[in-house]
């Protein structure tokens, strides 16, 4: 899942003039550290929504990495 | 071919033969209802509705049964009557464009494109053909027929090719690819379309120029300037023109390019509401199904710019702003971007739901041929960054075959 989920962000970095990421960190603060303005967090919304079918802002409770990866995991279960 | 009334799918039709045709008929329906919409057949149909002078509804042959059940239409409502106390002879022209003022006709029409049951819309034959004009100016003109017959756009040209005994060379849905073919043996001086339509005829026009076309007039969506430009250089001595017509008020205005004219005639009948919509009054309206009582003024739902006493610009149907994060986005003004890059034939700017921003806009492209995908992808990105807001960029980008039309030719929004 994690593979998926960093193809997906690398690419929304290539297209936004970003410099890619090596590794995804459960640390990493998606505005603060990624440079995510809300457009992109949007973008990252559908992306992950069309890959793992959830909504990973449904309750807009999503600052890191490890969150979005917490959501994906909790709606793919054990 | 000498008074020739149409050209469609190979076949050729005489102005005589049409009238044979509808003399000898014994048998109408007071729906026409093709299968396929053959322009003859339905051409036909309505002329001879305007020879007896009975009412019709025009319903388009692409509607499914399901719809037609839905409309409260059933299949034996469709089925043709016995007529009696025939006139002995088949009509000429000059006995039905004589006639064209009648009492009893009237031609209803079912509003497109919006959702819910089609809304069912009723023209006398003074405001369907309120544009319309007749006289030697107008004698020798070849039309090129490239709407759907049973819309109001297509219906436009009829009246104006019938009512001057012009040729139509029928060049909509399947024979829109033989248009090139077809613009120089029948010698087309008029083509009307919508943008889309002449957007995908395009690449099959430009290796070539028409010098014989001599208006190309454009209906029924945004006007583009980029694409105006295009035709112009395969249509060297065309005019380009511009009208505004709905199923609801028929043909009521035209305009040079970008901008449509408020003749005087109808400049009290004509408003700009606080929303920057359209309004036009219900005189110049046909009769609507079901219209609330009282409502003077019909809402376009087209926003519209003033740009002079008596002029205004298009901007967009007001159901296609898309709301990105707050900011009203105009998806024709993207496309008009987007296929400003080289490499993009087609593009549709759509919505895509989110709980960030409400919507992000994506858009479907539809590359020309010899473009790669990834140079293409790439040019859009950078061309639409520099050029647009970043709430009016295409985040996510994907490459099709070709986008939906309405059955009237406008692209699918939805």
């Amino acid at each position: 899942m994690q593979d998926k989920l960093i193809v997906i962000v690398n690419d929304m970095c290539k297209d936004n003039g970003l410099p890619p990421l090596k590794r995804l960190d459960a640390d990493q603060h998606l505005r603060d550290d990624l440079n995510m303005d809300s457009l992109m967090l949007a973008e990252l919304t559908v992306r992950v929504e069309s890959e793992f079918g959830v909504d990973i802002f449904e309750d807009g409770l999503v600052e890191t990495m490890g969150d979005v990866i917490r959501k994906i995991e909790g709606h793919q279960g054990p | 071919m000498k008074n020739l009334f149409l050209a469609s799918k190979g076949h050729q039709y005489t102005y005589e033969e049409l009238f044979r045709d509808v003399g000898s008929r014994k048998m109408a329906c007071s729906r026409i209802f093709v299968k396929g919409n053959h322009p003859y057949q339905i051409f036909a149909a309505i002329v001879h509705s305007l020879w007896l002078d009975y009412p019709v509804e025009l319903l388009d042959g692409d509607f499914s049964d399901e719809e037609l059940k839905r409309m409260g239409i059933q299949a034996s409502d469709l089925q043709p009557a016995l007529l009696d106390g025939l006139p002995e002879h088949p009509p000429s022209h000059e006995e039905v464009t004589a006639r064209l003022h009648p009492k009893n006709w009237t031609l209803s029409l079912y509003t497109s494109g919006t959702t819910g049951r089609p809304k069912k819309v009723t023209h006398r034959y003074e405001s369907l053909t309120r544009q319309v004009k007749t006289g030697s100016q107008w004698k020798d003109h070849v039309w090129g027929f490239a709407y759907n017959p049973t819309h109001m756009a297509g219906l436009q040209v009829f009246f104006q090719a019938f009512c001057n005994k012009n040729p139509m060379i029928y060049v909509f849905n399947e024979e829109q690819k033989r248009l090139p073919d077809l613009i120089e043996p029948y010698q087309i001086t008029h083509l009307s379309a919508t943008a889309t339509y002449y957007r995908n005829i395009f690449p099959r026009l430009q290796s070539k120029t028409y010098p014989c076309v001599r208006r190309i007039t454009f209906g029924g969506e945004g006007f583009d300037d980029r694409l105006s430009e295009k035709m112009k250089q395969v249509f060297p001595h065309a005019q380009i023109r511009n009208v505004y017509a709905s199923t609801e008020a028929g043909s009521v205005f035209a305009g040079n390019g970008r901008t449509f004219t408020i003749p005087s005639s109808i400049k009290d009948l004509v408003k700009i509401n606080e929303n920057q919509e359209l309004l036009i009054h219900q005189s110049l309206v046909g009769t609507m199904e079901n219209a609330e009582v009282g409502s003077e003024w019909l809402n376009t739902g087209d926003v519209v710019q003033k740009v002079g006493a008596d002029e205004f610009a298009f901007v967009s149907r007001n159901s296609d702003f898309i709301n990105v994060g707050g900011y009203r986005v105009n998806p024709l003004e993207v496309e008009a971007v987007l296929t400003a890059v080289p490499g993009v034939a087609d593009a549709l700017v759509k919505g895509k739901k989110n709980s960030v921003t409400g919507n992000l806009l994506t858009a479907d492209i539809v590359k020309e041929a010899d473009a790669e995908e990834d140079e293409v992808k790439k040019a859009v990105r950078e061309h639409a960054s520099r050029t647009l807001q970043p709430w009016k960029v295409p985040r996510i980008l994907a490459f099709v075959e070709d986008i939906p039309k309405t059955r009237t030719g406008k692209k699918v929004r939805e």
